[in-house]
């Protein structure tokens, strides 16, 4: 008889991850010595990572392609708002405005997951734009015009600026970790089997609900989480750029360019994103419109991303959650 | 005195130390450099505007605007026995409020400015102040009702003002009650205004504070409701209109949403039985009436400067007519509001760098806003009369575009009311709406 034991992690992956493990604790101590400009850099770097990494758990593992997570990212920042106006003082609000959209995403999960592929994109969508509309109606946000989250000017700049970026890496630290601890379990087999047939995996016992709901959730608080440090960054809240669609693009982007269902993916995808958006952001309209072209290209030509790339040269993918089997005797 | 493009904030220099950083361990080293410390006599003003997008038309004289300003001071200005350069650097937002967050801060972070100025709409000036006040250096920024900068950004009325940097002088909602009153008083109707106010924070600003204003006036007013921004349909309220028979109307439109308005109220008849048809946030340059074409002769709006203000801009050197004329010679358009006020931040920008006394200290520039009056293109700027802590007033004038008796323009703006800045001199009466003018 023949049993399978899953292959232990290669030693070329080991060394990413020590890696990885190194660089977050340099990037800790980065704030020594570092001018601010970096520091500013690198926090709006790792909430692209965080965003990248959680839309890439929905769509990459679980099969769900939303352009809707805006709402998450915009609710994060209403919620912190909100928090910071009844008392709570900013930096927790960081992280609690974050966590309390679960509470708002676990009940909305039982309506939207029942939608298969376009028509859960679409509901996404129209849930986003409902949300912004719920939000202008707090006369605390009058409308269009929004709310400063102005209490951040009692802080010292450059401690502001330090704290929100070790949060920021903590977080994205965090955030990473998680959806690779969860991938490696039997939730990431789970998710796997789902994105590749929904239908296949619930004969074989999965609980795709159950499983689609939780990565759901964990992809909106992540998306809430960015918003809150997005927010503690740039302090404006204005609706209709919280809960804007550009959110949904640049995850699409980084996702796309990265490696759709992988885990290192969505990091280079963000890395990427942030080089381009430092060399030609300036560039206004014809930015946009390279960015576009450059992702065209990608899916038309490298489907699996620059992690595709990557994989063709080794012959396997980096840090795959891909179960890799060893027959086994016994 | 130099002035220099700064495109985004973020020099060679300071992108290869970020490249740096992503390579961590190896050039760690070069990162401690703090290499971007200003020269001590070197006066610099971050000039952040909408100069391309949606908003680009806002910005169209500022870098001919911030040329002029490097002439005037070409040998330095001269504060408290000490000469200084004054560097101007000019950064776009592309018309995006996040970008325009992102830009100041690269723009602190990495040039360190004295002094940080901005200008129109609330999406500019909100993000701008805000990263100023978060950063701690002095922002003044102008073009955006003193309410959507004050209020918008978490002042609370009757309490102590929250901002310790950022300062702002406009015209306000306030504003619009007696101007309109005396604009419309100048002609005869049945008094019945019909009043088309979105569901954004200036329609319902304007809804609460601008119609029991009209209705003490003794004008009976027929608000339609609020809607949202970017309708494609009005005729639900073109059709209330007309039913009330009102032959004055009063929109606060997003200003792509004006053409659409107004050629359906053409179509369904109510243009042809208005009297006035006052718009404001919309109609503020002479392109959208163009795009209009018979339709847009006859619109009457309101101005917060014309060429005909009896005032000149010291920063710039140049007579409120000399800055339109300057303007259509370089930009190769008509005349913009945007070449005034824009040339009245710069007066006040240099104003304050001068009342401080010491302009490489950003509490003392910050300290000087609490009491400066300055002298510029849209009149006299005074911080320490304003309606809340910070915040100047400037006025609004009455006004109407009419068809040009002489070209190249086919439009020219004419002054109908002067309620509120009296030595603005009238142009022309204002005349009852007709299609074709």
């Amino acid at each position: 008889m023949t049993d399978y034991s899953i292959r232990p992690i290669p030693q070329f992956d080991r060394a990413i991850i020590a890696g990885a493990g190194m660089a977050f604790v340099v990037f800790g101590l980065l704030p020594m010595f570092g001018s601010a400009l970096v520091v500013d850099k690198l926090t709006m770097l790792f909430i692209y990572i965080i965003l990248a990494v959680t839309w890439n758990l929905l769509a990459g593992y679980a099969g769900l392609v939303s352009v809707g997570h805006q709402a998450f990212v915009g609710l994060g920042a209403y919620m912190m708002l909100r928090m910071v106006e009844a008392g709570v003082p900013p930096f927790i609000a960081i992280v609690a405005g974050g966590a309390v959209i679960a509470l708002i995403a676990w009940p909305m999960a039982a309506f939207v997951l029942r939608l298969r592929a376009g028509e859960f994109a679409i509901a996404m969508w129209v849930l986003a734009e409902t949300i912004r509309s719920l939000v202008m109606l707090d006369p605390y946000i009058q409308g269009e015009t929004g709310r400063s989250l102005v209490v951040l000017n009692a802080y010292d700049p450059d401690m502001r600026r330090n704290t929100i970026y070790l949060m920021a890496l903590v977080l994205a630290g965090a955030v990473i970790v998680i959806s690779y601890r969860l991938l490696h379990g039997r939730l990431g087999g789970e998710t796997q089997a789902i994105r590749d047939d929904e239908e296949a995996a619930g004969s074989v016992g999965v609980s795709t609900f159950r499983v689609k709901r939780i990565i759901f959730v964990l992809s909106a608080v992540g998306c809430a989480l960015a918003g809150t440090l997005w927010l503690a960054s740039a302090i404006t809240f204005q609706p209709r750029t919280a809960f804007g669609i550009q959110w949904s693009v640049f995850m699409l982007f980084m996702v796309l360019v990265g490696g759709l269902g992988s885990i290192l993916g969505p990091i280079l995808g963000a890395v990427l994103f942030m080089t381009l958006q430092v060399i030609f952001g300036d560039f206004g309209v014809w930015y946009l419109a390279g960015l576009g072209i450059v992702a065209m290209l990608f899916a038309l030509h490298v489907p699996r991303g620059i992690v595709g790339l990557l994989s063709e040269k080794m012959g396997r993918e980096p840090i795959t959650m891909q179960k890799l089997l060893n027959p086994k005797r016994t | 005195m130099t002035y220099k493009t700064n495109k985004g904030g973020l020099s060679r220099r300071s992108f290869n130390s970020l490249l740096g950083t992503a390579a961590f361990a190896t050039t760690l080293p070069t990162l401690s450099t703090q290499a971007f410390a200003a020269a001590g006599d070197t006066i610099r003003i971050g000039w952040i505007g909408p100069r391309s997008g949606p908003l680009g038309i806002f910005g169209e004289a500022d870098n001919w605007l911030a040329g002029l300003l490097a002439g005037t001071y070409a040998n330095g200005v001269e504060i408290s026995g000490k000469t200084y350069a004054v560097e101007v650097l000019m950064t776009d937002t592309q018309s995006d409020p996040v970008r325009a967050s992102q830009a100041t801060k690269d723009l602190i972070n990495s040039e360190n400015p004295d002094l940080i100025i901005a200008s129109s709409t609330p999406e500019t000036t909100n993000p701008v102040s805000d990263a100023c006040e978060a950063a701690g250096t002095p922002s003044v920024t102008t073009i955006a009702p003193w309410e959507a900068f004050y209020f918008g950004r978490g002042g609370v009325p009757g309490q102590p003002s929250p901002f310790k940097w950022s300062f702002h002088f406009s015209f306000g909602a306030g504003d619009f009650g007696p101007l309109y009153v005396d604009q419309w008083n100048k002609i005869e109707t049945n008094k019945k205004v019909g009043m088309l106010l979105p569901n954004d924070a200036d329609g319902n600003a304007i809804r609460m504070g601008l119609i029991p204003a009209l209705e003490a006036a003794g004008f009976e007013v027929f608000d339609a409701g609020p809607y949202e921004n970017g309708s494609s349909d009005f005729s639900n309220q073109i059709t209330f209109f007309k039913n009330e028979g009102v032959e004055i109307i009063n929109a606060f439109p997003f200003p792509p949403d004006f053409p659409v308005f107004w050629r359906q109220a053409a179509q369904l008849g109510l243009a042809q039985q208005l009297k006035i048809m006052q718009v404001a946030k919309a109609g503020l340059f002479a392109a959208e009436m163009e795009g209009l074409g018979e339709l847009g002769y006859g619109v009457a709006t309101g101005a917060y400067w014309h060429k005909k203000f009896p005032y000149s801009s010291p920063a710039t050197g140049l007579s409120s007519a000399a800055l339109a004329d300057g303007f259509e010679a370089t930009i190769g358009k008509q005349w913009s509001q945007q070449a005034g006020a824009n040339a009245a931040l710069l007066d006040v920008a240099m104003a304050a760098l001068v009342a401080s006394g010491n302009p490489k200290d950003k509490a003392a520039v910050a300290a000087a806003f609490g009491t400066l009056v300055a002298d510029t293109a849209v009149g006299t700027v005074d911080f320490s009369k304003g309606p809340v802590p910070g915040v100047a007033t400037t006025p609004l004038v009455g006004a109407q575009w009419t068809r040009a008796s002489e070209g190249p323009y086919p439009f020219t703006l004419q002054v109908t009311s002067n309620a509120l800045a009296p030595d603005v001199p009238l142009t022309a009466d204002l005349a009852p709406y007709k299609i074709g003018g």
